[in-house]
């Protein structure tokens, strides 16, 4: 046995070059060290996003009083689909996270991608922080054991996200829990309308892409696209959860309350399509054009949204696509309004706000197409 | 609580940020059992919590709750629901040009 050699047995020891004994130890340490650096840098160079998720209280009490028997059969079912999660592990990187070369991507393209994706991690963080809150203020067993599973999954796919930001130069900034923060409120049957359709149309919105890139895998730029078929999948079981909820009280879909679901239809459709038009390099990378995913995933909400509410809105109808553009139109022109500011920049304001509003009107007296939901409420994700 | 007056008031909380690949989430529980009401304000005291990528930090912390009026109750349990429409979750970036 040679000097070098016996001296190069423990060589784990060194963590300096000073200290190698070896050449080959000596550059090793050099490399390592040179990994090091380039990842602090890469570090101090992070963008940092800080996640403003906002807080929100609601009638716990009504919670509460939730009775899910009409439904006992469907709920526990559903519930020990989401216990047995077969989604977990899915959200793990294997051999199909191709590697993303961010540096060359389109400056407009990557902005776009990486709001999507913060935009994204927020909404998931957001829903994790409401739900969390549901489960822990509730005493009624169902309920707080659904909003615990529901809130697993959103943070998981936060999780998930938050990676795809990290490799793109993204941090996220989780301090803003030290800063101060107004709680708000909404009632339980906003907060049942309003996370349903968003958890079915964002079911609706990711299979699309999902379909479209399994067709045309030439406009995958990114590996996390990949993943939206389990994905949705979760989104989709969330939503057939609200379903069940608002199945256990008749009086949520009928009535004076048709008036507030079909309100919402129309408010979130109509803000989709403000949001999507947003990003027009993003979706013309995807190769898709925003008029057509935006009624594709309308017409997908709509059918799927059949199994409880008991209408529709028409989304054929001349007026819908008209006054969608308008929307479009006098938002940015709001914007550019506010971003003026002065008198000038406040009558433009005022006068957007009033065409906002009267082309809000004309989108909701659109008459709606009556549905009878059938008696059992329960779908599996089809498309 | 008065109709127009807020009232301060000091709560030891546990504070829970994971920053892992498995799960990003943050939550504050309060020890004392306090219960916040809409329009209240929660103020955690200290330093900002960084959790660094893949660790769970669990802090004890005191926070100051300053609760709501009457009035500003009331308010917020009218016109909250005028916020409903940001549990989209594609209507969360303010920007609307890029």
């Amino acid at each position: 046995m040679n000097m070098q050699a016996s001296v190069g047995a423990r060589p784990e020891g060194a963590t300096h070059t000073a200290d190698a004994t070896t050449a080959e130890e000596s550059i090793a340490i050099q490399e390592k060290q040179a990994e090091f650096d380039s990842k602090a840098a890469t570090d101090l160079a992070m963008q940092n996003t800080l996640l403003t998720p906002r807080f929100y209280t609601t009638d716990f009490d009504e919670l509460d009083a939730i009775d899910v028997t009409p439904v006992r059969e469907d709920w526990d079912k559903l519930i020990a689909q989401m216990v047995a999660d077969p989604n977990k592990g899915h959200f793990k990187k294997n051999a199909d996270w191709d590697t993303v070369d961010w540096d060359n991507m389109d400056p407009v393209l990557k902005k776009e991608f990486i709001d999507f994706l913060v935009s994204s991690c927020t909404a998931e963080f957001s829903g994790c922080v409401l739900y969390k809150e549901m489960k822990r203020r509730g005493s009624n067993k169902d309920i707080t054991q659904l909003f615990q599973l529901m809130a697993r999954d959103e943070a998981r796919h936060a999780g998930f996200i938050n990676d795809a930001l990290r490799e793109a130069g993204v941090a996220v900034n989780l301090g803003f829990l030290t800063q101060k923060k107004k709680y708000t409120y909404f009632r339980p049957k906003f907060i049942y309308y309003a996370t349903y359709l968003s958890e079915k149309i964002g079911y609706a919105r990711y299979i699309t892409i999902y379909r479209h890139l399994e067709k045309h895998p030439e406009h995958r730029f990114h590996p996390i696209f990949k993943w939206f078929q389990e994905w949705c999948n979760d989104e989709f079981s969330h939503g057939e959860a609200f379903a069940l909820l608002m199945k256990t009280d008749p009086k949520l879909t009928s009535g004076g309350n048709k008036l507030w679901i079909k309100f919402f239809l129309t408010a979130v459709y109509a803000t989709m399509h403000i949001r999507d038009h947003q990003r027009p390099a993003f979706h013309a990378a995807l190769g898709v054009d925003p008029d057509w995913y935006g009624h594709e995933v309308f017409t997908k909400t709509s059918e799927l949204t059949k199994q409880i509410f008991p209408l529709t809105v028409d989304i054929d109808h001349p007026r819908w696509k008209r006054n969608l553009e308008t929307l479009k139109t006098v938002n940015a022109d709001i914007a550019a309004a506010k971003a003026r500011g002065g008198v000038s920049g406040w009558l433009a304001k005022t006068w957007g706000s009033a065409r906002a509003a009267l082309a809000f009107a004309s989108l909701y007296t659109i008459p709606s197409k009556p549905n009878s939901p059938p008696a059992s409420v329960r779908l599996e994700p089809a498309y | 609580m008065g109709l127009l007056t807020r009232e301060v008031e000091r709560a030891p909380c546990t504070v829970e940020i994971s920053h892992k690949f498995e799960s990003l989430h943050a939550h504050v529980r309060f020890d004392n059992g306090a219960v916040i009401y809409p329009g209240d304000e929660v103020k955690v005291h200290g330093p900002e919590i960084m959790a660094p990528f893949g660790e769970i930090v669990i802090e004890q912390r005191d926070a100051t709750i300053v609760r709501a009026s009457k009035l500003e109750r009331f308010w917020t349990r009218m016109t909250g629901d005028l916020e409903v429409m940001e549990l989209c979750e594609f209507s969360f970036s303010d920007e609307v040009t890029l």
